[in-house]
């Protein structure tokens, strides 16, 4: 029997040089599939979520029941949320995203409408008093006072959804969750090590973005505390 | 995170696992979610979808080569999947955690070719369609196995191509030290012992003839419970090389053994099924004599001491499965 190559892939050490290049291909390709799984989610849940908080925030009578339901949808645990929609999608990229779609929306419908409740009722009677119908209210007034309320959720449900989405692996679409599930299954450190710090980084990365839009957006907090 | 815990992380996922647990408690609430989802996105395929077994035999130019997340499927999968391009096929491979998963994607056509075991796919597909207490047809004969497999195969759309040389029987092993310390070489060695045995297996080890049922009743060993760490697992090792457990079910081609000081007791009364190597294929999409003759090439080629050194290499070495597999198909002149 031939002997064990000597480098550290052999050795199993935890950080390898050789891991990192002769895997590079393989890592930019898991971390691009992390990013597009997240991305894709957390936009689409957005663009579900703010109409329910509107809507909640609108009839008192519909808030209940969707608070109840997208919380109800994050307590559902992550393989058999995506084992039960395997038969709506099968094995699919699609499959991930819906996922990870549901478990955003508790966090953003949450935040949204917390948001949108603090606005104080004097600036809503000032605006309405301005002659604002409940469309321009909504959008110029509405809104943006509750956009840090609503940013503070899109940063929790996209570093959620970044850490949710390597779960994605079981169906074979899970970024980097891909590496560290058969990383785990051979025990091999390298890969373990290397797919978890890059999924902390996106992460990281991630919710700095987050940050740095939501200071660009309301530049008013700012001008507040200073 | 416990979700993760609970995901099978076998080497070999070859076993149906038991996930009734959350299915029951949760079904109710998911059924929720999914009827939220499925409102307008219904053209899925279904896993009940049997739509396409009466076709004829297929032969797509594009096909998706199903490897179930272990290394030796993976390095399967790869060497699959070289063939088929040297064919003149395109392939691409589709990493699955395992067969409750790919299975139904292999009948609705979503993955098109599986590298198999003969006796454990009969024995699932078995269960599949005759109920989980159904009796086994997998058996240490080969030929019986594969008659039984291709009954239960073909009404599903799939047709099971010739096994080849390379068996991955299911194998025991237990601590190199433990063995010496009671003079053990072969299972029967393990039941005139007497010794109170704890074995780390996939939890449906309990019911699995060739597993607790077996060892007790063939061997008589005194097995007095099943940790359910998977099968092959680096933890299931662990959990034998700490002393935690006296015994782990693992394969014939698993090279790791050495690795957590674990060596395999014989299996001396044949109580382990024909687990021949076979690509299974979704009969409407790769059903063709083209995609038979480019894996059938394989077939006198690979043997259970080449799967092992392969594994070894990726398993130990972590060398790629992909170019593990087109290595040795060079080597051995398939390329």
């Amino acid at each position: 029997m031939t002997a064990p190559p000597d480098d550290c892939l052999a050795r199993n050490e935890w950080i390898c040089g050789r891991y990192l290049s002769t895997r590079r291909e393989i890592l930019v390709d898991a971390v691009l599939q992390h990013l597009e799984l997240t991305a894709l989610s957390v936009a689409v849940a957005l663009a579900i979520a703010l109409p329910l908080a509107v809507l909640a925030r609108r009839w008192v009578l519909a808030a209940g029941p969707v608070l109840a339901l997208t919380t109800v949808l994050y307590t559902i645990p992550s393989l058999a949320m995506f084992s039960l929609l395997l038969p709506v999608y099968g094995l699919s990229s699609t499959l991930v995203v819906a996922g990870l779609v549901l478990y955003s929306l508790t966090l953003l419908v949450r935040n949204i409408l917390a948001g949108l409740r603090a606005v104080p009722e004097e600036t809503r009677q000032a605006a309405r008093g301005m002659g604002y119908g409940p469309i321009r209210l909504l959008l110029t007034v509405e809104l943006p006072l509750a956009l840090p309320a609503a940013m503070a959720g899109l940063r929790i449900a996209t570093v959620s959804a970044v850490s949710l989405a390597t779960v994605g692996a079981i169906v074979g679409f899970g970024g980097l969750g891909n590496l560290i599930y058969s990383g785990m299954n051979t025990y091999f450190k390298a890969q373990v090590l290397t797919a978890s710090v890059l999924c902390v980084v996106v992460a990281v990365l991630a919710d700095l973005l987050l940050l740095g839009v939501q200071r660009l957006l309301t530049p008013w907090t700012r001008a507040v505390r200073s | 995170m416990s979700a993760v815990r609970t995901a099978h992380h076998g080497s070999r996922t070859r076993h149906t696992r038991g996930s009734r647990t959350w299915r029951t408690r949760r079904g109710v609430l998911a059924a929720v979610a999914v009827a939220l989802l499925a409102a307008g996105c219904g053209s899925g395929p279904s896993l009940e979808n049997r739509g396409e077994v009466t076709a004829p035999p297929g032969d797509s130019k594009h096909l998706v080569v199903g490897s179930a997340g272990f290394t030796e499927s993976d390095l399967l999968a790869q060497m699959y999947a070289l063939l088929l391009d040297e064919a003149g096929y395109g392939t691409e491979i589709l990493s699955v955690a395992n067969r409750e998963l790919y299975e139904p994607a292999l009948e609705s056509g979503q993955i098109d070719v599986v590298p198999e075991y003969a006796a454990t796919f009969a024995d699932w597909l078995n269960a599949k369609a005759n109920g989980a207490d159904a009796e086994p047809v997998g058996s240490p004969d080969l030929a019986t196995t594969m008659k039984a497999l291709r009954g239960l195969a073909a009404p599903r759309g799939l047709t099971v191509l010739d096994a080849g040389r390379a068996v991955d029987q299911n194998a025991f092993a237990v601590a190199a030290s433990y063995a010496r310390e009671h003079r053990l070489r072969t299972l029967s060695d393990l039941g005139r012992s007497g010794l109170k045995v704890r074995l780390a297996a996939g939890d449906e080890c309990v019911r699995r003839p060739y597993c607790e049922p077996g060892l007790k009743k063939v061997y008589g060993i005194d097995v007095t419970g099943v940790d359910p760490k998977g099968v092959g697992t680096t933890q299931a090792k662990k959990a034998v090389q700490s002393g935690q457990d006296q015994m782990v079910l693992t394969t014939t081609t698993d090279a790791t053994l050495d690795e957590f000081g674990l060596v395999l007791l014989a299996d001396d009364k044949h109580l382990q099924n024909a687990d021949h190597i076979v690509p299974v294929v979704n009969r409407s999409r790769a059903g063709s004599k083209g995609v038979a003759a480019a894996l059938a090439r394989l077939n006198t080629v690979l043997t259970t001491k080449d799967l092992a050194t392969l594994n070894r290499e990726v398993d130990s070495w972590r060398r790629l499965p992909e170019a593990v597999a087109k290595r040795y198909l060079q080597d051995k002149g398939l390329l």
